[in-house]
């Protein structure tokens, strides 16, 4: 799979669940019931199974319990067009994969410590065992226990909630998805100097009750989709390959991103395009400006702003895994991350943002909030454990488990960056460089476990010469230390120019878990940074 | 746990609900059990099932349709049946799949452990209670991870295939961090038997780094000789593995494609002491006795005392090529040599001892060029003696090239780093080793 993994491909998800092939296979015979878009109110059958937990819990003396019984649908569906070995006859070889989880996971407090268990098998008397069984957990490691657990206080919520969408796109036929495909790579194919195209589309669902002892008992239904397409061409005199993708934000939306993404369109760009790339000069290290696109600057927003503000890393609850964060807590309200132009906003509420829903896996309802303003660090995401260890009354709901199967902890929220004056385009960025680089695309990502020394490449760069963009440079990639990296930037495009994109697989956490997470972006420009020569 | 039986029965029943010629069934069932702990205390923990069953139909024409389901009822299992066939009826057909694998004799593998098996909190706590007791100790601030996991694992098919195996999986990890937040240290066990971890050791290991990591000295970055501690080996070889694909090679689009076309396979690329295969036999490696082809695993060189052996051939290139497939690159192992650590730093006349490595990602996927980070203990060696604590690196550099500058290896052991599972790789020194610039991170 070509897609941005953040951290690890070994994330033990689990796609379990029945897999079908329409809406009216998926919803048939379903605990969930039939999708009801006017409805406000959970599912009763949810709530009747939730109410087992809750009750056990509070028997067997948990000060606390939650639980969520959820389900989750993966599609996959695409194209490889390939040469056959040691001919020129191209290979098109499809691919469709429907997979789904099906399971509840049961959390409690008993003696002050967490304890979780989760099971497949969603029945009332294994609700009951389960319950039991994270009780049993909690309570054997409250001999260990550093503090007792302390819930940040939230209001109780009975709701049902949809991440907005047209067109289910699971309703689409799967022989839409491959036909268009199959038209998309055969097209980048066309021309017989592009060695081998790759096309696929990710639609991806999130179906789950939550219910807490606290009162609250919450549906809520995610639909996204990933769309990307992959060129790859080949010297073999010279041994070199290159490859030039076409990143499509990846939304919460329904099939209706998918024509808006205009694939076909796009094709005949990436065909030519990999073989500019292909005999493309390499850079000429050294400093330089650059001018990132936000098919880019997503990643470097994520790694270094994203990561290094999660209040669990801070306070070294990832030192293990994941890493620590150099932003430290009394660096709260007062630390100069960047420029003055730097306004970011930890955001679980924007239109189509991956991470955005209603409510979080506290059963918090999820909130917009200043991480970075004008340059100054703001605020951590935080949960509802979290928030009295930094003096805050309220969690800012970025609790997140990845399956019914993961302990819910600390997960990022959309973390986008604010678009700059009305005035400013791409170009007025450009033209203000005299010897830089323009860069669309993620390439290789990789940063330390305090979120100081980063690298990056990219999918394509351009030189910019005396203000004017040039011909592609290959084998880029630059290097900085994050809050010079900020500081150094003096130019964000106006809204117009604003985009999201993201990543679905954000790994973190032991077992580790993957999140999904959007962050908008406006082209931005970066002065004097160390760009590298790559192999 | 899913027996024999259990997994039998699931699958003949899978496999009586499809109509299309060829159907495959692969089930995963585990059964697992985690503490984590951070700031000297348990954080989070759980207890949980979790099982998959994994079905592709394939028509005739070579049209195929995957799908999983999680729920094992009758209807659940015949829905997936029915839905990866109609995935496979609107699909189109694959030149690249390959007909039913006939009965296979599958090896027995000997990594199940009972004791394991069945471990809660009263068995990992102890581990633990090591840990944070010897940070508090010593003024340090623990955090970890300990896990086992219980597994069964069955694959079959519509043309008489079945396998069935159980294996155990278990870890320890721990990193120890000083109050001011200026040093850092890490141990990590892993094995299929709880029975081979131990705490107190790794609570040694960990916090002895710490404390002697305070007082960083800051050095240029640049080319170093280097000792890399087992963990940082094995993350090395493990990228390395995935990088030996056959086709990827014939395609001009590996490490290992020649100039002007063709293969390095059978080049010497490496000094004669330089083997690196994979062993899914050794009892503590969590491997199953078939490869992802559903042909039997096997022993496979893919460097022989420094000599490019094999090539990772899937069943479709392989019949392509008219080679044998091979199973892929992983449980891997690095021969090693008659030497311990101390003597491979005492062989050292100036260089840096490397405890681990961190995000390695790929920056060049032809050349194989990777870039990553050193953490939690780096040190200065000085004419055979570790000297100073050193600040973190960023790293650029080919695992290629850090097998081909290898001078010296010592004992092999098994090791689970942060990014590629679990290796039997001894800690080795190489020369020249790529720090392209100082990371901050502790």
């Amino acid at each position: 799979m070509k897609f941005p993994i953040i951290k690890d491909l070994s994330t033990r998800r689990s796609f379990l669940g029945a897999a079908t092939t329409g809406a009216s296979l998926l919803f048939a015979n379903r605990l969930f019931g039939a999708p009801d878009a006017q409805s406000t109110a959970p599912s009763k059958d949810l709530e009747r199974l939730g109410a087992v937990a809750l009750a056990e819990g509070k028997k067997q003396g948990a000060t606390y319990t939650d639980i969520r019984i959820a389900r989750y649908r993966n599609q996959f569906s695409g194209y490889r067009l390939s040469p056959e070995r040691g001919g020129t006859k191209t290979d098109e070889v499809p691919f469709v994969s429907d997979q789904s989880a099906f399971g509840f996971g049961v959390r409690v407090i008993a003696n002050g410590q967490w304890g979780f268990a989760a099971s497949p098998l969603v029945t009332a008397d294994e609700i009951t065992r389960i319950t039991r069984e994270a009780i049993v957990v909690a309570k054997a490691n409250s001999v260990l226990q550093a503090k007792p657990v302390e819930l940040a206080p939230t209001k109780s919520y009975v709701d049902r909630w949809t991440s907005n969408f047209e067109k289910d796109p699971f309703i689409v036929p799967t022989n839409e998805k491959l036909e268009l495909m199959q038209s998309v790579t055969s097209t980048i194919k066309k021309d017989p100097k592009v060695f081998s195209s790759f096309g696929i589309l990710w639609f991806r669902s999130e179906d789950k009750y939550f219910a807490s002892s606290e009162g609250s008992s919450i549906q809520q239904f995610v639909v996204q989709g990933y769309p990307f397409l992959q060129a790859t061409a080949v010297d073999f005199q010279n041994n070199i390959s290159r490859t030039r993708s076409y990143s499509v934000e990846p939304l919460s939306a329904g099939w209706e991103a998918i024509p808006k993404a205009n694939l076909g369109e796009n094709a005949p760009r990436i065909r030519a395009e990999v073989l500019e790339h292909l005999a493309a000069p390499p850079v000429k290290p050294g400093k330089k400006d650059l001018v990132l696109l936000p098919s880019h600057l997503w990643l470097t927003i994520h790694e270094s702003i994203g990561h290094s503000t999660e209040l669990d890393r801070a306070l070294g609850y990832e030192a293990n895994f994941a890493g620590t964060s150099f932003l430290t807590t009394e660096k709260m309200g007062n630390f100069s991350f960047g420029s003055e132009l730097i306004n970011v906003f930890g955001d679980r509420t924007n239109e189509g943002g991956l991470a955005t829903v209603k409510y979080d896996d506290d059963g918090v309802l999820t909130t917009k909030f200043p991480i970075i303003e004008k340059g100054i660090f703001k605020h951590y995401q935080t949960i509802r454990d979290q928030a009295h260890l930094i003096g805050e009354t309220e969690s800012r709901g970025c609790c997140y488990a990845d399956s019914w199967s993961s302990v819910p902890f600390q997960r990022m929220p959309n973390v986008w960056l604010a678009p700059g004056p009305a005035t400013v385009k791409p170009d007025d960025l450009i033209s203000g460089v005299d010897d830089g680089i323009l860069i669309d695309g993620d390439g290789s990502f990789s940063i330390d476990q305090q979120r100081y020394n980063f690298q990056f490449g990219g999918d394509a760069f351009w030189e910019i010469k005396g203000g004017k963009k040039r011909g592609m440079l290959s084998r880029v990639a630059y290097q900085a230390k994050t809050t010079d990296f900020w500081h150094s930037c003096d130019g964000i495009a106006s809204r117009s120019y604003w985009q999201q994109f993201g990543a679905p697989s954000d790994g973190k956490g032991e077992p580790e878990q993957s999140n999904a997470v959007s962050h908008g972006c406006s082209p931005s420009r970066f002065r004097q940074v160390n760009v590298l020569l790559t192999d | 746990m899913l027996t024999q039986q259990d997994a039998k029965n699931l699958v003949d029943k899978v496999i009586g609900y499809s109509r299309l010629p060829a159907c495959e069934v692969n089930v995963q069932w585990t059964e697992d059990a985690f503490i984590r702990f951070a700031n000297n205390g348990i954080t989070t923990s759980g207890y949980r099932v979790t099982q998959q069953v994994g079905i592709t139909s394939i028509t005739a024409d070579k049209r195929t349709g995957n799908t999983s389901v999680g729920e094992l009822s009758d209807e659940a299992l015949k829905r997936g049946v029915e839905a990866a066939e109609a995935l496979a009826a609107i699909s189109k057909p694959d030149p690249e799949a390959m007909p039913a694998l006939p009965a296979q004799e599958y090896p027995a593998l000997h990594n199940f452990d009972t004791f394991t098996a069945s471990a809660r909190g009263d068995v990992m706590i102890p581990h633990v209670r090591a840990l944070i007791d010897s940070a508090s100790r010593n003024q340090l601030i623990a955090a970890g991870y300990i896990q086992r996991s219980s597994n069964a694992v069955a694959v079959a098919n519509k043309a008489g295939l079945f396998g069935y195996h159980t294996y155990t999986d278990t870890g320890l990890s721990n990193t120890m961090r000083n109050q001011g937040g200026t040093s850092s240290g890490w141990a990590s066990q892993s094995s299929a038997s709880l029975k081979d971890l131990d705490g107190e050791t790794a609570a040694r290991i960990s916090s002895e780094k710490c404390l002697r990591g305070v007082g960083r000295k800051k050095l240029d970055p640049g080319k170093y000789t280097v000792v890399l501690e087992p963990a940082a080996v094995g993350d090395l070889v493990g990228w390395l593995g995935f990088a030996f694909g056959a086709r990827d090679a014939e395609q001009g689009q590996s490490f290992l494609s020649k100039k002007g076309g063709g293969t390095l396979l059978g080049e010497k690329l490496y000094p004669e002491y330089i083997t690196l295969r994979s062993d899914p036999f050794d009892p503590k490696m969590a491997a199953t006795p078939w490869a992802q082809s559903l042909l039997p695993n096997e022993k496979i060189a893919w460097i022989d005392k420094g000599v490019v052996r094999n090539l990772n051939y899937d069943r479709f290139w392989a019949s392509k090529a008219g080679k044998k497939p091979t199973p892929a690159a992983s449980n891997l192992v690095l021969d090693g040599q008659d030497h311990s650590l101390d003597d491979l730093i005492a062989s050292v006349d100036r260089g840096l001892l490397i405890t681990r490595l961190w995000y390695i990602r790929v920056v060049q996927p032809q050349t194989w060029q990777l870039t990553g980070l050193s953490r939690d203990g780096v040190f200065l060696i000085e004419k055979g003696k570790i000297t100073d604590p050193v600040t973190n690196f960023r790293w650029n550099e080919s695992p290629s090239e850090v097998l081909q500058r290898t001078t010296q290896l010592g004992r092999g052991e098994r090791v689970t780093g942060g990014e590629t599972g679990s290796q039997i790789v001894p800690p080795i020194v190489s020369t020249d080793f790529n720090f392209a610039s100082v990371s901050d991170a502790v």
